[in-house]
C-alpha cells in the first residue's frame, strides 16, 4: 500500500470514529441495559389487515352466558363448527369452552405446553376502523399525532442505544413503525445471505479503497445537521456495517443447525422463512459473533383483510391458509429456540390492528374493534386471560362492534393494549413502571377515554 | 419572493428538470437556465394527451415496459411523474388483482387523465376493473354491503379521515351508505364495468337501512346532508356519490378534496415538510385558489401553480451539510429511471434485464428498493421520504448502482459506456470527478469535502497526479468505480 492511500484510509477512520464513540460496546448505558434485560429476545409479529378474532378464539359452548348462541347468530356461512374447533381453556368470565381455529394446530400445541397466553378483548379507546390509523395507534401506543416514534422505539431511545448500534431487525424492506425513532439504527433485511456489500467483482483489488471512500461519504452525511442527510448517513452507515457482520450468520446457522433449517424449508412459507432468519440472528448473538447484537425483531404476515372469501375453517380457505402458516411457523420457531436452549429467553407478541365485525358480510367480514393478542415463549404463563368480548346483539355499538369499556365493575371490560406493552417492558425487559409511563407509553386525552383508565395502568398482567 | 416570471439560475433549472423528468442531463440544464419558471412549467406540461397502454403477459414484463417507456427519448417526463403520483394515490396491487392486462389498462387511464379532470378520473376509477377487483366492488352485494371500496374512496382517494384542521370528514354511517351505492357493480371479461340491478341494494328492499343520504353531520351540507339517489336509484348513484364528495367542505369552508389533493401534490413536488397539515394548509389553499382546481379539477393547472411557486424551489439549494433546509429523498422508480436515462441504458429484452452484478430484471431492482410498480404494499400506496431509506432498500440501491456502472459485457444499448457521457481525454482528477458528477445529474450537489473523497479515490490518494483514462485498468476499474460511488453517494439519493 502506498503512503497516500494509507493517509486516505486514516482520514476515513477518523471521520467514522466521530460516531464510533457512541457504539454499542463503548456505551455504558447500553451495557447496563443489556445486563438488566438478561439474555432476552423479543419478537413482534403483526397480522396485517385485521385478524378475525372471533374466528380465531371461538366459543364452543355458552358457559353461563350466550356466547355460542350469539356467535351462531352472527356467523352463518363463516361459522366454525364445535367439532372442528381445537379446544383450549374456558372463558374466565362465562366459563364457556373456547377453541382455536382448526388451522392453528401450532398454537394448540404451544398452548398445551403452557407456552401460549391468549389475552382476549384487547384494544384502545375510541377505536378506529381505518387500517392506517388503527395500525399506527397500535404501533405508537398512542393516538397518532403525526410523530414518527413507535412504542418500542421509545424503549430503545430510553435504553441509550446510539446510531451505530443495531439493536433491532425488521424482516421487511421497511422499518416497522413500532421501532420508529431517530436515536439508533434498525436494520431492515429480507435475507441475511444476500446482505453483503456490492463490490465490483471485476476489480477486487479496488474493494478496500472503494469501501473506504463509501464509508467516508456516509460518515460525513451522518454528521450532517440536515435531517435527510443525517438519515441517509446513519442508515447507510449501519447498512454497510451490517453488510459485513450479518451475511456470515447464514453459514454459521447452516453449519450448526442444518436439521432445523430443513424444517423451515419444509414448511416453505414466507413467515417460516422470515422466522428462520430471526433464528439465525439469535443463534449468532448467542454464539457471540462480533458486530451482531440485535435482540428485538419485527415481522409481518400480510393478507388478513378478509372482506371477502374468508372461508371459515375450510382447508384451503383464505383465513385457514393464513392461520396455518402462522401457527406452524411459530411452533417450529419456538421449538428451534428451545433446542438452542433459549426457550426461556424469547418472547413473541402476536397482534393485529383490529378485530373484524361481529356480523359477517356476504362471505367475509368488515373492520371491527377489540380482539385477541397472543404471547408465546418459555417464560410465558400460558392460559386464557380477560373475558371474551361480549357479542350479544344488545351489547354491540351502532357500528356493530364491541365497544371499548373500562368500567371497573363491568365484567366484560376491555384490556388496553398499552397494559400489555407495559407488562412486556416491565416484566420481560426489566424497565421501571415510572420510566414506562413517563417515556414510553403516553397518556390519553380524557376526551377519548371518559373512564380515564389510563391514569391507572396495569403493568403486572399475569401472563409474564 | 418569486413568481412565474422569475428567471431560472442553473441550480434551479437542474432542480426543475430532476423533479419533472427523470434526471437532468447537463445539456438540458444549460438549455433551460435563463428561461422563466412559467416557461419551464408550460414546456413540461405541454404534452398531448396520451393513451399509451402497456402489454405484457406477466406483471414483471409490464413493469419493465413502464421503465423503458419512462426513459424513452420521446416520453414526456412530467407525464410519467404524474402517472406515478396517481398510481400511488389510487394504489392498486396486482398481488390481489392478478391481471397484468387490467393493471396496464388502469395505468393507461391514469396517463390519459394525468393533466386533466381529477373528478372525472375518480368516476372512471369507480368503474376500473383492477380497482373493482382490488377493493372488493365485485364482491359487494345487496344482502350485506361490503364497505371496503367505500371507505378507501373517502379515506384515501378523496377526503381523507380528517381535514387540514384536524376535524373528521365523514362518519361510519357515511361509509355504510356509500357501500350501498356500489352494490351490484361487476365487469365482463374484457374489463368493462356493468351494473347488475338484481344485486343492487334498493330502498324498497331494505327500508331499515335508511335513506341513501350522506354527510348529515360533516361536510357543510347542513343536517339534511346529500342524497345520492336524487337522480334515481341505480347506476347513477356512484357518480352522484363522487359529485357530493367533491362538494364536501372543510370546517373552514374550503373544498376538502381539492385542498387535500393539492397538499399531496405539493408534498410530491416539494418535500416531506409539507406532510404536516398545519404547514401545508396555507400553501394548499393558495395553489387551489390560484389554479381554480376546486372548480375545474384540472390537474395540469394545479401542477403548474405548484411548479411556479417559491415552495417548489425551496429544495433547489446546494448546501448539503450543516444546513437545516429541507431536502427530499428520491423515489426508487425515479432513482432507477433517472440513472438509466442519464447513463444512456436501456434494460435488455422482454424481461428488461440490467446487466452486471446480479443480472436482475429492472422490476426486481425496483422491488428490492421498496417500490414494485403495480404492486404497492397496500391501498395506502407507498410511504415517502425517509421511509424509502432502510438498510434493505439502500443496499438494493447500492447493488443497482454497482450493476449498471460495472457491467462490461452485454448488449451494447444495455451496458454503460463512459465515452457516451463524458470526455475521456480529461486528465485532471478534479475535472474527471466533476464530469462524472455532472453526467449523473447531481452537479453542484456535492460539498468540497465529498468531492475530495472522490478525487482521493480516483487518484489512489495522489490528487495532483494526472489520471490516464486511456489506461484500461484506470478506465474500467477506477472510472466505473467512481460512477458507482457517485450513484451510491448520499447526495445522489436526494431528489
Amino acid at each position: 500500500m502506498n503512503t497516500s492511500r494509507r493517509r486516505f484510509l486514516q482520514q476515513t477512520a477518523a471521520a467514522t470514529g466521530a460516531l464510533g464513540g457512541l457504539g454499542l460496546f463503548g456505551n455504558p448505558f447500553v451495557a447496563r441495559a443489556l445486563a438488566d434485560a438478561g439474555n432476552r429476545f423479543f419478537v413482534l409479529l403483526f397480522l396485517d389487515g385485521g385478524n378475525d378474532g372471533l374466528n380465531t378464539v371461538t366459543p364452543i359452548d355458552d358457559g353461563s352466558g350466550t356466547l355460542r348462541a350469539d356467535y351462531e347468530h352472527f356467523r352463518t356461512s363463516l361459522r366454525l363448527s364445535t367439532s372442528e374447533l381445537l379446544p383450549i381453556g374456558t372463558d374466565p368470565l362465562t366459563g364457556a369452552q373456547l377453541g382455536l381455529h382448526p388451522a392453528l394446530t401450532g398454537f394448540k400445541n404451544l398452548y398445551d405446553q403452557g407456552r401460549l397466553a391468549v389475552v382476549q378483548n384487547c384494544g384502545y379507546p375510541a377505536y378506529s376502523l381505518s387500517h392506517d390509523e388503527s395500525r399506527r395507534i397500535w404501533q405508537t401506543g398512542q393516538r397518532f399525532n403525526g410523530a414518527g416514534s413507535g412504542w418500542f422505539g421509545r424503549y430503545l431511545e430510553a435504553q441509550g442505544f446510539g446510531p451505530l448500534d443495531i439493536p433491532g431487525v425488521t424482516l421487511d424492506r421497511l422499518v416497522a413503525l413500532e421501532f420508529g425513532q431517530s436515536a439508533t439504527s434498525i436494520v431492515a433485511l429480507k435475507k441475511i445471505k444476500s446482505f453483503g456489500f456490492p463490490y465490483d467483482e471485476g476489480f477486487p483489488d479496488d474493494d478496500t479503497t472503494r469501501r473506504a471512500a463509501f464509508d467516508a461519504l456516509y460518515a460525513m452525511a451522518a454528521a450532517s445537521l440536515q435531517p435527510q442527510m443525517g438519515i441517509l448517513g446513519s442508515t447507510g452507515g449501519a447498512t454497510a456495517a451490517a453488510s459485513s457482520s450479518y451475511p456470515p450468520l447464514h453459514g454459521l446457522y447452516e453449519a450448526d443447525r442444518a436439521g432445523w433449517s430443513a424444517g423451515y424449508e419444509e414448511l416453505d412459507t414466507r413467515l417460516a422463512s422470515d422466522l428462520r432468519e430471526i433464528a439465525r440472528i439469535i443463534h449468532g448473538v448467542n454464539q457471540g459473533v462480533p458486530g451482531v447484537a440485535a435482540r428485538f425483531f419485527q415481522v409481518s404476515k400480510r393478507g388478513y383483510d378478509t372482506h371477502a372469501d374468508q372461508g371459515a375453517g375450510r382447508a384451503g380457505g383464505r383465513h385457514s391458509e393464513l392461520h396455518r402458516e402462522v401457527g406452524d411457523a411459530l411452533e417450529l420457531f419456538y421449538n428451534d429456540l428451545a433446542d438452542m436452549g433459549l426457550a426461556e429467553s424469547v418472547c413473541v407478541l402476536v397482534y393485529s390492528e383490529f378485530n373484524r365485525r361481529i356480523e359477517q358480510n356476504w362471505n367475509g367480514t368488515d373492520h371491527g374493534s377489540q380482539g385477541p393478542v397472543f404471547v408465546i415463549g418459555g417464560g410465558v404463563n400460558g392460559g386464557i386471560y380477560e373475558a371474551h368480548p361480549n357479542i350479544s346483539p344488545a351489547a354491540l355499538d351502532d357500528k356493530g362492534n364491541t365497544p371499548y369499556t373500562q368500567g371497573p365493575s363491568d365484567p366484560w371490560r376491555s384490556r388496553d393494549m398499552r397494559d400489555i406493552y407495559g407488562t412486556v417492558l416491565k416484566h420481560w425487559l426489566g424497565m421501571s413502571p415510572a420510566t414506562i409511563l413517563a417515556n414510553v407509553l403516553a397518556t390519553d386525552s380524557p376526551l377519548l377515554d371518559p373512564t380515564q383508565h389510563w391514569l391507572n395502568p396495569n403493568f403486572d398482567l399475569p401472563f409474564l | 419572493m418569486g413568481d412565474e416570471n422569475t428567471v431560472l439560475a442553473t441550480a434551479e433549472a437542474r432542480h426543475f428538470l430532476r423533479r419533472t423528468r427523470f434526471g437532468a442531463k447537463p445539456a438540458e440544464v444549460a438549455a433551460l437556465a435563463g428561461r422563466t419558471r412559467g416557461e419551464a412549467a408550460d414546456q413540461a406540461l405541454g404534452f398531448p394527451v396520451s393513451k399509451k397502454i402497456f402489454g405484457g403477459r406477466y406483471i414483471d414484463e409490464t413493469q419493465g415496459q413502464w421503465f423503458k417507456y419512462m426513459t424513452a427519448k420521446t416520453t414526456p417526463g412530467l407525464q410519467e411523474k404524474l402517472v406515478l403520483f396517481l398510481h400511488d394515490h389510487f394504489a392498486t396491487s396486482n398481488a390481489m388483482v392478478d391481471s397484468p392486462r387490467f393493471m396496464a389498462r388502469q395505468n393507461g387511464l391514469l396517463r390519459e387523465y394525468c393533466r386533466q379532470d381529477f373528478r372525472a378520473l375518480t368516476k372512471r376509477i369507480n368503474r376500473d376493473a383492477a380497482m373493482m377487483e382490488f377493493l372488493d366492488t365485485v364482491r359487494n352485494d345487496k344482502q350485506i354491503p361490503n364497505e371496503n371500496y367505500a371507505r378507501e374512496l373517502l379515506e384515501l382517494f378523496t377526503l381523507g379521515v380528517t381535514d387540514l384542521n384536524g376535524n373528521p370528514n365523514y362518519t361510519q354511517a357515511d361509509v355504510v351508505q356509500i357501500a350501498r351505492a356500489f352494490t351490484g357493480w361487476r365487469y365482463v371479461s374484457s374489463g368493462k364495468a356493468y351494473f347488475d340491478p338484481s344485486r343492487h341494494d334498493t330502498r324498497a328492499k331494505f327500508p331499515l337501512r335508511g335513506d341513501k343520504r350522506i354527510f348529515t353531520e360533516v361536510g357543510g351540507f347542513g343536517p339534511g346532508g346529500r342524497e345520492f339517489d336524487d337522480q334515481g336509484e341505480g347506476a347513477s348513484e356512484i357518480d352522484r356519490v363522487v359529485d357530493h364528495i367533491f362538494e364536501h367542505r372543510d370546517s373552514d369552508g374550503e373544498v376538502t378534496t381539492a385542498r387535500r389533493l393539492a397538499a399531496r401534490l405539493i408534498e410530491f413536488f416539494c418535500h416531506g415538510g409539507y406532510a404536516e397539515a398545519a404547514v401545508v394548509k396555507p400553501l394548499a389553499t393558495e395553489v387551489v385558489a390560484a389554479s381554480g382546481f376546486d372548480v375545474s379539477w384540472n390537474l395540469g393547472a394545479l401542477t403548474r401553480a405548484i411548479l411556479v411557486h417559491d415552495a417548489f424551489y425551496e429544495t433547489a439549494g446546494t448546501a448539503p451539510f450543516g444546513s437545516a433546509e429541507h431536502k427530499s429523498l428520491s423515489w426508487p422508480a425515479d432513482y432507477i429511471a433517472s440513472t438509466l436515462r442519464l447513463l444512456g441504458l436501456r434494460p435488455h429484452g422482454r424481461w428488461s434485464v440490467i446487466w452486471g452484478g446480479g443480472y436482475r430484471q429492472v422490476s426486481e431492482h425496483a422491488q428490492n428498493m421498496g417500490q414494485s410498480l403495480f404492486e404497492p404494499p397496500s391501498v395506502f400506496g407507498w410511504d415517502w421520504e425517509e421511509s424509502w431509506m432502510t438498510s434493505a432498500t439502500m443496499l438494493a440501491r447500492f447493488q443497482f448502482a454497482r450493476d449498471v456502472s460495472t457491467a462490461r459485457s452485454g448488449s451494447s444499448t444495455s451496458i454503460f459506456d463512459p465515452a457516451r457521457v463524458m470526455d475521456l481525454t480529461l486528465t485532471d482528477g478534479g475535472a474527471i470527478v466533476d464530469a462524472v458528477v455532472d453526467a449523473c445529474g447531481v452537479g453542484g450537489l456535492f460539498s468540497g469535502a465529498e468531492r475530495d473523497v472522490l478525487i482521493e479515490y480516483l487518484t489512489d490518494g495522489a490528487p495532483a497526479a494526472p489520471v490516464d483514462l486511456s489506461d484500461w485498468d484506470t478506465r474500467e476499474g477506477k472510472l466505473r468505480g467512481l460512477v458507482a460511488l457517485v450513484l451510491q453517494s448520499p447526495a445522489c439519493q436526494l431528489r
